[in-house]
């Protein structure tokens, strides 16, 4: 699918009657990928990372444009079980159009960084901004769902919740393996400035960027170390909860278990001393009652 | 025992309820004292519960229905519901 936009007076908005400089791609099918290896002389192999979750991120200079695979958070939906995936985005920029690529529909041009965009060059920089800030709000999400998961593991005797740890934990390791390369991605931007023709407020937000990089990447860190860190105590926790129902069951079955012992022995069909006294039914009530107290006698003394 | 507050609301943004507007409606749901839930079908979500919010699933275009209960419950209902008109304060949505 193409969606056509176009940068005019400093804002990104649907094609009016100016030929489209932003072309999007969201999965595009067999039509449009010879149109852009064969039209656009993008090369096959990049075309492809773009589209691939597990390719790394990188910046490549062709001919006639800039290549960048630059890697992004993959919308969450509930399918995913609270697992949180990366995913790539292909961005190919002309002298007088940007070419993006991705392999799902997202809302790409969201927040106020967007209002003012004064060129493409400067919307490729933005881009890569606004993937950093998405990044940062998965994180807040995922530390509000950890936060969640602990408040159930303490009274939960299930691995559902522990499962869901591990997928965030996952997610995590995801994240910071994708923001890592994204921060290579930025620092090559930098290094090549003179190449790419940056000027000083290019460079300038490259240095935002590596800055706001890094501390989603020190913030990704935390909660990943948080998260392994509390792991075996957590299973611990959840074991207990188990062996505390455990042991309220066993107590039950002991306080039940002695008085229907006593009350088995007077019920064996033999004769027995007072057998046939009036009181004795009450006599026999009063033996497994006593059974019972017993019971918690030893409990307490052993402080079990 | 007061009746809870109900209101319905068009989920407009685009991707539907993900994970950001999932976030911005338990921030705004902890600045109340009210119980905020949000109806989805047959699914109920606690709007402080993070867990939930993300198991809703509800794509763009669903009708959802907002309710609150307790002491603030009106004040909260309409700030619930003002975030999602004006898309979970995630701008320029194209």
């Amino acid at each position: 699918m193409l969606r056509q936009l176009e940068l005019a007076q400093g804002k990104v908005a649907h094609n009016g009657s100016a030929p489209p400089n932003i072309l999007l791609y969201i999965n595009p099918d067999e039509g449009e990928r010879r149109y852009l290896c064969d039209t656009l002389k993008l090369d096959e192999h990049t075309l492809a990372s773009a589209l691939d979750p597990d390719e790394q991120a990188r910046l490549e200079f062709e001919p006639e444009h800039l290549a960048a695979i630059l890697k992004r958070p993959k919308n969450y939906s509930s399918e995913d079980e609270f697992v949180f995936r990366v995913s790539s985005m292909g961005m190919f920029l002309f002298s007088d159009k940007l070419v993006l690529v991705l392999s799902e529909d997202v809302s790409l041009f969201e927040g106020k960084q967007y209002t003012r965009v004064s060129s493409l060059l400067d919307l490729f920089l933005k881009i890569v901004y606004s993937s950093i800030y998405h990044f940062e709000g998965h994180l807040k999400v995922i530390n509000a769902v950890s936060e969640s998961l602990e408040d159930q593991i303490n009274t939960s005797m299930q691995n559902k919740y522990l499962l869901n740890l591990f997928s965030l934990e996952k997610s995590l390791v995801y994240y910071l393996n994708a923001i890592s390369s994204n921060s290579r991605l930025i620092e090559r931007l930098k290094n090549s400035a003179a190449k790419i023709g940056l000027t000083p407020e290019n460079l300038e937000l490259i240095d935002d960027l590596l800055i706001e990089n890094s501390q989603c990447y020190e913030q990704a860190s935390i909660y990943s170390n948080i998260l392994a860190s509390m792991m075996d105590a957590r299973v611990s926790i959840v074991s207990n909860n188990l062996n505390w129902l455990m042991k309220t069951l066993t107590i039950i079955t002991i306080a039940i278990m002695l008085p229907t012992l006593v009350v088995s022995i007077f019920s064996m069909n033999v004769n027995f001393p007072g057998k046939d006294h009036p009181a004795m039914f009450w006599v026999i009530l009063c033996l497994a009652l006593l059974s019972v107290a017993l019971v918690r006698l030893v409990w307490r003394w052993k402080k079990w | 025992m007061d009746k809870p507050m109900i209101r319905e609301v068009l989920l407009s943004h685009a991707p539907g309820l993900h994970a950001r507007p999932c976030l911005a409606i338990v921030k705004l749901a902890g600045q109340f004292q009210s119980r905020l839930q949000i109806h989805h079908g047959r699914k109920i979500a606690d709007a402080r519960n993070m867990m939930d919010l993300l198991s809703l699933g509800a794509p763009s275009g669903t009708r959802l229905q907002l309710s609150a209960e307790g002491p603030d419950a009106d004040k909260a209902l309409n700030a619930l519901a003002d975030l999602f008109a004006n898309n979970f304060g995630l701008d320029g949505d194209l």
